[in-house]
């Protein structure tokens, strides 16, 4: 199937139901999904070519697509996917981290890069095992707001859709968003 | 001060309060909000500060984040150590893997590796990248690239090494080299003999596509590509569910049930064939999908008929098109070729032909100027006949078993556990991955994978976060359930336990008595109360959970299957071999025809229970069907085979021909090992088995290295008290009796009787198998008062337990006959001997050694009781077989 088509993107409000085959098996599929979707996000932001970019939302939405016909066993909202999806992405980048950190301690090999504009090298890697972990912090503190930043950031949804996955209300995301970035922010510069 | 939940509440409340507050003030606010809380303090400024300062990291593109994160690998040419090859240039990469271009240096040549990129991220990665190569390993075909070798780097990396196939795609050669109709027909026969290869082992290809057929330069046709191949007893009977599959598949070749979820098969990849059939005869693919989007090509693969390749052909050909060219040998008849590809690529599955054999009969027939077999009004006829001719076959199958049925022949002792492996294993497997997906969905903890994927680890970190489940029972129910079926894998049997019994109870708790999935917690302990040898119990808990799934489910349904296949199982491993039997043939008329891991897993143990109940002949029938199904399932190097190999050795061993028992076991032992490494109870039972075909033969030394090798393993797995050590200390002491050295082996016999007694309780026939052992140590060391007490006690074990005129009952008495025969009691010794020999000689080979004995021993007895005309007939037939 061609990679650049564009893609029928489902509504937030989407009636249908995503069937993932068995539940735990589909989710294991869907971890391989989107690793494989992050590797071709990856690729576009490496080619430079900025019209190119997919944003995370986009990626769950083909990582949506790509199971929605599954046989069904599960039924899963797409917020409810989304959410699992985002955890996915999470886990797939944080341990790309990790692994990247292991090899470059490892070997001592200079890493590649691709991309001059890019931060140095391994920045990426060390901010978000960082973040990863304040992250881990914040649920202790509050489960709902490690979710929710889970969401938006690593699933990309917006305030609307984070709003109507936690059944609250806008505001309420508005201000939790903000004082979990915040922290976020200020345990991250700390740990510099 | 720590941070808890209150304070983080109270902090935020303040930082939204500050925010209210003008900037100017907002200092003085907290200052006096915080009431001296220095730390309160400091925390909401460093937050305003934050919020007013630069960007967050939250507000990073995560592709940019991606990007950083994910390495190009593969433009970096790995250093590890991939034995003796040396990577050079990179061949290609996919969403799966990466292929490298590799020199060999011993042999100077060239090979094609594939690694599992980042193979630590899913359990259907892994097993994906492994079905690939286990399909390889399964073809041999010269138009099959080859698989050389494979292995896992350090770091667990799984990589396997391939022929290096140097050629281009087929349509491309044809379009190129201008190749003739016929020759592109005889290009495309080539590709169905390597496609009827595979499907010969039961692999469906899935992704047949020109781009995945080379031509090389001399004109070798080469398929590529099994990395969504499947078996077909995947797929048969259930959906496809591969649906990941679907975006690396070519919707252009892809068949319409491929496209729409149904169910896959070799008749999918026939409509490959055809379409590649298409493209070759008219220079054009059937559909031009080139610029619509997939859910357009989607549609119209499912739905739109393409045009006759006769009418394509007399339009003018577009840019890029290539036409065969060149004089035909025959007449070309387009109405032919139109019934040839447009029966391979038939929208309804039923309509293509059935069998890629048949599609190259017809290829051949064109070739040939004969008509085709396949005409639009003759498919209907053709399925008909394939069914019917299918139906035969399995009935036929069926009757030979039926004939060999109650054939009783020879019987004697086999400690290996029998088994349904097929199913086991699958269990496993789909255990782990169920629970490695659990951890990932494990809440809210970071629960990333562990650095290293061995199971033992990810056990133990998944019973730590189950015991963090409270919250959740009936995931944690089932994490203890997947957890302690794994850890009964891996032998650590009271760790199982208490896992398991903590499911259960949890399950009842939650779901009453009687729920399906309270009766699959029952049966799985009940199975590890049998490999604790606490049968009893064992029996009791798999009748319950039988009970329960018989009244709530449907009769033939997996979870009665799986409770019947227990029951078989523990009935079994009790000695209960009649019921075993009655068990498992209701368990196996259930299912299916064809071949399937359950069904030979079913057959299999059936077979065993037949040994064991002493008929050999349909033990053996079974297994050599076994055999040839596990064969075509898994392929010849795994450990399926293996088991066969050794069942159908045992009964070679207990009719006496022990060179063939010794060859069976050493294939298997050879498999075992290389599957399962040096130091794993599989290996420790291969050990022994192999040690006792050469026991037969009087090579104790080599078998006694062995079996010493055995016994370690498996004391270290099962303890000292279990049954299966008890198997190889027997072993051991029939090798010091053969040595004469007869104290050490009544220390060991005398070890066995102690273990079979603990496990079995007071009835089993074992415990005779122990006893009749001690009196023959005893015996050897002409310690005849000590050998009959012995050796009766054993016969009065026998006659309880086995059924009447059973083998090793007869040989009992034929050694009781010799120990009374050497204390000169004659009289005694006749009827002992006698009965041994008139239930032993219509059926052993005539060079049995028990046999023998029983005819030497009865012509000496007749001698001194004045019996010429009796000890004559013995010396007769002794002379006879001496022949």
């Amino acid at each position: 199937m061609a990679d650049r088509v564009p893609l029928a993107v489902p509504d937030s409000d989407d009636p249908r139901l995503v069937m993932l085959p068995g539940d735990r098996e589909g989710l294991d599929r869907l971890f391989a999904a989107t690793y494989e979707e992050l590797r071709r996000l990856a690729a576009t932001v490496r080619q430079g070519d900025p019209g190119l970019t997919l944003s995370p939302t986009a990626l769950v939405n083909e990582a949506w697509i790509k199971l929605a016909s599954a046989p069904p066993q599960m039924a899963l909202t797409r917020l409810h996917f989304t959410r699992i999806a985002a955890r996915a992405m999470r886990q797939v980048l944080v341990e790309a981290a990790r692994k990247r950190n292991a090899r470059k301690r490892g070997d001592g090999r200079a890493l590649v890069t691709f991309d001059d504009s890019l931060d140095a090298p391994g920045a990426d890697a060390d901010d978000l095992l960082a973040l990863d972990a304040a992250l881990d912090d914040l649920a202790r503190l509050s489960p709902r707001q490690a979710l929710m930043v889970e969401c938006r950031f690593f699933g990309g949804l917006d305030i609307g859709e984070t709003a109507a996955l936690l059944e609250v209300s806008e505001a309420t995301i508005q201000r939790d968003w903000r004082a979990a970035k915040a922290w976020l922010a200020a345990e991250l510069t700390r740990g510099r | 001060m720590s941070l808890d939940p209150g304070r983080w509440a109270r902090i935020q409340r303040l930082f939204h309060d500050a925010l209210e507050q003008p900037p100017a003030d907002r200092r003085d606010f907290l200052t006096a909000a915080a009431a001296g809380d220095r730390a309160l303090l400091d925390a909401v400024e460093r937050m305003l500060a934050a919020d007013a300062g630069g960007p967050s990291p939250l507000d990073r593109d995560l592709a940019r984040v991606a990007a950083g994160v994910l390495e190009v690998d593969a433009a970096e040419l790995p250093l590890a150590d991939f034995g003796p090859y040396r990577i050079t240039r990179l061949l290609g990469e996919g969403g799966m893997g990466v292929v490298y271009l590799a020199r060999r240096s011993d042999l100077d040549s060239v090979a094609a590796i594939k690694i599992l990129r980042d193979a630590w991220l899913s359990p259907a990665r892994r097993e994906r990248f492994a079905a690939e190569q286990r399909t390889l390993a399964q073809l041999h075909h010269p138009s099959i690239a080859q698989l050389h070798d494979a292995d896992t780097l350090p770091d667990g990396t799984p990589w396997f090494v391939m022929e290096y196939v140097e050629g281009v795609p087929l349509t491309e050669y044809c379009r190129t080299q201008a190749t003739s109709l016929e020759g592109r027909l005889e290009l495309f026969r080539a590709v169905c003999e390597a496609v009827q290869h595979a499907h010969g082992h039961a692999v469906i290809h899935r992704d047949l596509k020109p781009s995945n057929i080379l031509v090389t330069a001399d004109g070798t046709v080469k398929l590529l590509d099994f990395g969504i191949a499947k078996h077909l007893e995947e797929v048969e009977g259930t959906v496809d569910q591969t649906r990941t599959g679907l975006r690396m598949m070519t919707p252009a070749y892809a068949a319409p049930e491929q496209i729409l979820g149904d169910r896959v098969g070799i008749h999918s990849d026939i409509y490959s064939l055809g379409v590649i059939l298409y493209e070759l005869v008219t220079g054009q693919p059937p559909h031009d999908l080139a610029n619509r989007t997939p859910v357009e090509a989607m549609s119209i693969v499912v739905e739109r008929d393409p045009d006759k390749p006769s009418a394509v052909v007399r339009r003018p050909a577009g840019p890029g098109v290539v036409r065969p060219t060149g004089r035909s040998r025959v007449h070309t008849s387009w109405g032919d070729l139109d019934v040839l590809c447009l029966t391979a690529m038939h929208k309804e599955p039923a309509r293509r032909y059935q069998t890629v054999e048949a599609l190259m009969r017809d290829v051949d027939h064109y070739l040939a100027g004969e008509p085709l077999e396949a005409r639009p009004d003759s498919v209907r006829y053709r399925m008909g006949k394939f069914v019917r001719r299918h139906r035969g076959a399995v009935a036929a199958a069926g009757a030979v078993v039926l004939l060999l049925l109650g054939t009783v022949v020879f019987y004697t002792v086999r400690l290996t556990r029998a088994r349904n492996l097929a199913v086991a294993e699958a269990a496993r497997t789909q255990r782990i991955q169920q629970y490695l997906v659990a951890l990932f969905q494990g809440g809210d903890e970071a629960v990333g994978p562990a650095d290293s994927l061995r199971v033992v680890t990810l056990v133990d970190r998944g019973i730590r976060e189950a015991n963090d489940l409270d919250a959740d029972p009936a995931v944690q129910a089932e994490l203890y359930l997947a957890l302690g079926t794994i850890t009964r894998q891996l032998g650590n049997l009271p760790r199982a336990d208490s896992l398991l019994s903590r499911s259960l109870e949890q399950r009842r708790a939650l779901l009453g008595p009687s729920h399906p999935d309270v009766a699959e917690a029952l049966v799985a302990l009940g199975g590890l109360r049998a490999e604790q040898a606490r049968y009893d119990e064992g029996e009791r808990l798999i009748r319950e959970g039988l009970a329960i799934d018989r009244r709530a489910l449907p009769s033939d349904h997996p979870g009665v299957r799986r409770g019947l296949a227990a029951l078989g199982q523990v009935l079994q491993d009790r000695g209960a071999y009649e019921d075993a039997i009655a068990v498992q043939e209701e368990l196996v008329a259930m299912l299916a025809p064809g071949d399937s891991p359950e069904r030979a897993g079913s057959m299999s143990q059936l077979a065993s229970s037949q040994f064991y109940a002493g008929h050999y002949d349909t033990s053996d029938s079974l297994n050599t069907l076994v055999l040839a199904m596990s064969r075509r399932l898994y392929g010849d190097r795994h450990p399926m085979v293996a088991e066969d190999l050794i069942n159908l050795g045992a009964t070679q061993l207990e009719r006496g021909d022990y060179p063939a028992a010794e060859a069976y076991d050493r294939q298997a032992l050879e498999l075992t090992r290389a599957w399962y490494g040096d130091e794993h109870p599989k290996t420790a039972a291969g050990l022994t088995l192999l040690a006792r075909a050469l026991v037969y033969q009087k090579r104790n030394a080599e078998a006694d290295s062995l079996l010493r090798e055995a016994l370690t393993i498996r004391e270290r797995v099962y303890g000292p008290m279990h049954p299966v050590v008890a198997s190889t200390i027997n072993e051991l002491g029939n090798i010091a009796v053969g040595e004469d050295r007869y104290d050490e082996a009544i220390a060991y016999f005398g070890r066995m009787v102690d273990i079979y007694r603990a496990a079995y309780g007071g009835q089993h026939y074992l415990i005779g198998v122990a006893l009749s052992n001690m009196a023959s140590a005893y015996a050897g060391k002409r310690a005849y008062a000590q050998a009959e007490p012995l050796y009766r006690q054993a016969i009065a074990m026998y006659q309880a337990t086995l059924p009447p005129g059973h083998t090793t009952t007869a040989i009992a008495h034929i050694k009781l006959g010799r120990v009374l025969l050497r204390e000169r009691r004659f009289r005694e010794a006749e009827p002992e001997t006698l009965a041994g020999y008139e239930v032993i000689a219509p059926t052993a080979s005539p060079g049995n050694g028990f046999l023998r004995a029983a005819r030497i021993d009865l012509a000496a007895i007749y001698d001194t009781l004045n019996q010429p005309a009796q000890a004559a007939r013995f010396r007769a037939e002794l002379a006879d077989t001496g022949k």
